[in-house]
């Protein structure tokens, strides 16, 4: 039975029309809401490309239910972090590193780096390395993935 | 991103580019004309194709309509200063359009880290051309011999009044003129280059950070369909019945798809068609057909001989033979003999495959990220019997793909999904059938024999390696003219039973012959299994290219004999290999990579320490006179109680020739390296005697940040007066025999299987104990 519902992405109230309240909310991000910074990577919550913040938290949108998320829930992608003309701390560290080789990874690395820095504004390497350790990346970038965050965390 | 379907005529949509198009004018004597082929290279473009390359515009920018494809390497922004460079054009004002069969020219494949070593040729001659032909136009507009002119951001200037100038825009005007490559223009010497050498940011690395990037995963179509595929649930199995009503109640199903064993389900969204995917009742055959893993290498070892599949040039596989194997080896004081194994790997893309087609009666039109165009059009059209310029292939950029994935696979699905409803279908693979169908790559069991002097010194190498090819995509290589849709496992399942192309021994077998100069008695052979697929073939489970092919196998073999030759003789392992003479470019990032990472000389495996940690250091090597030439020094910590093994610092002295872009190199040498790590320390497709049973990463762990080098040490040896040789796979192909070597170094003990698993090396240990 198709049900409507309204969720907050990015500062912006989304309606949704669904069949299944148990389907990722993936799938409304990237279909209904367009958006490109989450992506489908694994679909078990293993790899961290989907990763979305949910007030404020990283979590896996590929096995976070829409039905999970109430009205009054913030959810912030890559897009509502920064963009071009306000670009997050850590998009512009990126950058500078050029941290990405095809950047598949990348959208559940900044995500994921930024609610560490917002919950420790100066991590250390390990404290780095243990915040990203479920986030995989398959071209090697972790190096500069760590230097970014370093640079974007004023080390 | 909005798709039109759009198929405006090639020669059409060049003219509607406006201002100045460089094309090439190869037509029907390419690769009959010695010196144009010569001029083009192996990648230029074929010759019954004039294809525009460089296009000028009025409003001063300059686009390259590129064949090859960008796999998220940063190949792509180093052909574009290679095309500013030669345009004298700032970089902030060159474009890219990335291939797409109506637009851009053939260049066969974009793989084997060959973009900017055999790619950037013809794009070099193209722009030289296209400023020859600008300085001509200001001549004209000037009123001054060319010879007085000179190029310089994007202008034409007098070189003894530098007022007087005029850009291209305005040499273009609003007129549109094509240009031919001639040969006469000279494409600038390296002590001239400004952009070239220089560490430029990558254009699409942005576009990446900001989510405005379009990868093949997020490309939408008009009226486009979702479906995902069921596969067999062993690797020989097909279809006894499928009971559709297992899926009646999923909303949005718009139909259930058979053709022979290709199952799949198309729906309105995206999640309805994971749920159909999950609910469909589909009855298999039963089948086991593999062999137990246990025994997966002696069965490799005992598979026949595919001898058809040998070239000219090495029959029987044998790819050099110098001197005399045996009488060396009996005259040998010592002699030495090992067996090494290597296991299958997955690609490990974090994006599985995706395509989109749209099979209509009067033409298809196929969005995906293959890395072959020209050759899987060819494959897509054979497969719906249509001719070739009906079929339309648009090339995006897709997760990462490292050699041959699912990306063309997907294609089959989508247009046989496509063909069945009428609608544009979007196939997204899952985990599951990305792990479960790609070409990985492939197992490997090697077996050598050397001998040494009185003096310590190699008086023969005897070294057999038995493989499968390295190649199953529908490649298309002139004059055979691959694009054969039976190099698809999608095809082979859809009932297609032509077989590919085979032609994987010549791409399997390199750089088996070690690098030294000085072995009197050598005998390299390959002994070549065939091609195998999980529907057909000697060993079921199917294989393709992974970033070197076979080479990573092979430099594991001919490196860890080295070393272990040299502890053999009780010699430093960098001394070893210098005494018997690597090659003038080998020997300089030898001793470039041992300057560096101040390495330590003695005998490998001689000074273990006692505590739980052993540390060791290990070297390999590897390159020829015309290609890349990478030595590396890898420095393990093994952990004695638990068996695991950390790689902690690495260092890299590479040769490539001319670098375009050094920051661009050091991070695909950083990126190769990290990822073969994790193929030497971890990484084992896993299977039962019916499939491959890693289909997720909690079967299929890669590498964390906990656990990657503390640093990679990164030395390149600028050379430009060499042209530009491959970057993306040598350096990640020393790094298997270089921690294995280390981990010899550490503990004292050899182990020859790949990975290097906490198992595996608490059982070395307790067996030397």
């Amino acid at each position: 039975m198709a049900t409507t519902k309204t969720i907050r992405v990015n500062g912006k109230a989304l309606g949704v029309t669904v069949d299944d309240a148990a389907m990722p909310l993936l799938y409304v991000l990237r279909n209904d809401a367009g958006l490109h910074g989450p992506r489908f990577g694994c679909g078990l919550g293993q790899c961290g490309a989907c990763t979305v913040h949910v007030n404020g938290q990283p979590v896996r949108s590929c096995t976070r239910p829409l039905s999970a998320i109430g009205p009054d829930d913030e959810i912030v992608t890559l897009e509502g972090l920064g963009t071009r003309d306000h670009p997050h701390a850590l998009q512009t560290a990126f950058i500078a590193e050029q941290a990405v080789q095809c950047g598949y990874c990348i959208n559940g690395m900044i995500m994921q780096a930024a609610a560490l820095l917002k919950k420790n504004p100066r991590p250390s390497v390990p404290e780095i390395k243990a915040a990203l350790e479920n986030n995989l990346c398959r071209c090697g970038t972790h190096l500069r993935i760590i230097r970014a965050i370093r640079r974007a965390s004023g080390v | 991103m909005e798709m039109t379907r759009s198929a405006p005529d090639r020669r059409e949509f060049i003219r509607q580019l406006g201002g100045l198009v460089v094309g090439f004018t190869l037509a029907n004597a390419a690769r009959h004309s010695p010196a144009a082929a010569a001029e083009a290279g192996d990648y230029g473009p074929p010759t019954d194709q004039v294809d525009s390359w460089i296009a000028i515009s009025e409003d001063g920018h300059a686009t390259l309509y590129s064949g090859c494809c960008e796999l998220g390497t940063g190949s792509s922004t180093g052909l574009l200063q290679v095309m500013a460079e030669e345009l004298d054009m700032p970089f902030a004002r060159v474009r890219l359009v990335l291939p797409d069969t109506d637009h851009t020219p053939d260049q066969f494949v974009s793989s084997g880290s060959r973009t900017i070593s055999a790619h950037s040729r013809p794009i070099r001659i193209a722009a030289a051309e296209a400023r020859a032909v600008l300085i001509d136009l200001a001549a004209q507009k000037l009123g001054v011999p060319a010879e007085r002119l000179m190029t310089g951001d994007g202008a034409v200037t007098l070189r003894d009044s530098k007022q007087r100038s005029v850009t291209y825009a305005e040499l273009v005007g609003g007129r549109h003129f094509e240009a031919k490559i001639t040969g006469r223009a000279k494409p600038k010497r390296p002590d001239e280059y400004k952009i070239v050498g220089q560490s430029l940011p990558r254009w699409d690395v942005p576009e990446k950070v900001f989510a405005s990037f379009t990868y093949m995963q997020d490309i939408k179509v008009d009226g486009m369909l979702h479906a995902r595929v069921i596969r067999p649930p062993a690797h020989g199995a097909s279809v006894v019945a499928i009971d559709e009503s297992s899926v009646a109640h999923v909303p949005g199903l718009v139909k259930v798809v058979r053709v022979q064993d290709l199952v799949g389900v198309v729906c309105r969204r995206e999640e309805q068609a994971i749920a159909a995917a999950q609910a469909l009742r589909v009855q298999w055959t039963s089948w086991a057909g593999l062999p137990d893993q246990k025994n997966l290498h002696a069965t490799i070892r005992n598979l026949p001989e595919f001898r058809q599949g040998y070239p000219k040039d090495a029959p029987g596989g044998l790819l050099v033979h110098r001197g005399d194997v045996e009488s060396g080896l009996s005259e040998s004081a010592k002699t030495i003999s090992a067996t090494y194994m290597t296991p299958y790997h997955h690609h490990g893309s974090i994006g599985p495959s995706c395509a989109i087609a749209d099979v209509r009666d009067d033409g298809v039109t196929v969005w995906c990220g293959t890395q072959t165009p020209y050759g899987t059009r060819e494959a897509v059209a054979k497969f719906l019997g249509l001719a070739n310029q009906k079929v339309r292939l648009i090339y995006a950029e897709a997760s990462g793909c490292y050699g041959q994935n699912g990306a063309d696979d997907v294609i089959v699905d989508a247009v046989v999904l496509s063909r069945a409803v009428g609608r544009p279908v979007r196939v997204q693979w899952s985990r599951a059938d990305e792990n479960g169908w790609e070409a990985y790559k492939a197992a490997r069991i090697s077996e050598c024999r050397g001998g040494l002097d009185s003096n310590g010194k190699i008086a023969a190498w005897d070294a057999r390696t038995f493989g499968f090819s390295g190649y199953s995509r529908p490649e298309y290589h002139e004059p055979k003219h691959g694009g054969e849709p039976g190099s698809l496992v999608t095809a082979q399942l859809a009932g297609w039973t032509k077989p590919g192309l085979e032609e994987g021994f010549s791409g399997a077998a390199g750089n088996f012959d070690p690098v030294y100069q000085d072995l009197p008695n050598k005998r390299v052979v390959f002994t070549y299994l065939g091609p195998a697929s999980h529907r057909q073939g000697p060993l079921r489970i199917r294989v393709g290219s992974m970033r070197g092919v076979g080479s990573p196998d092979n430099i594991f073999v001919a490196e860890c004999f080295m070393d272990e030759l040299a502890a053999a003789a009780g010699e430093d392992p960098i001394a070893f290999r210098l005494e018997h003479s690597p090659r003038p470019r080998g020997l300089a990032v030898l001793k470039a990579a041992a300057e560096t990472a101040k390495w330590q000389s003695r005998a490998s495996g001689t000074a273990p320490g006692s505590g739980d940690i052993a540390y060791g250091r290990g070297v390999a090597m590897l390159g020829s006179d015309t290609d890349t030439n990478v030595a590396g020094i890898y420095e393990v910590a093994v952990n004695r109680r638990s068996g695991v093994v950390r790689v902690q610092r690495v260092t890299i002295a590479q040769d490539c020739g001319l670098v375009v872009n050094p920051g661009a190199v050091r991070n695909q040498i950083e990126g190769g390296v990290i990822q073969s790590i994790s193929r030497a320390l971890k990484e084992e497709v896993k299977f039962d005697r019916s499939r491959v049973t890693s289909l997720d990463w909690s079967s299929y762990p890669i590498i964390t940040f906990s656990e990657i080098p503390d640093e990679i040490d990164i030395v390149l040896l600028d050379r430009p007066d060499l042209p530009p040789m491959r970057v993306g796979e040598p350096a990640s192909e020393s790094v298997w025999p270089g921690v294995a070597n280390a981990v010899f170094d550490a503990i004292g003990v050899r182990i020859r299987q790949l990975p290097l698993t906490p198992e595996r090396v608490l059982a070395a240990l307790s067996g030397k104990a």
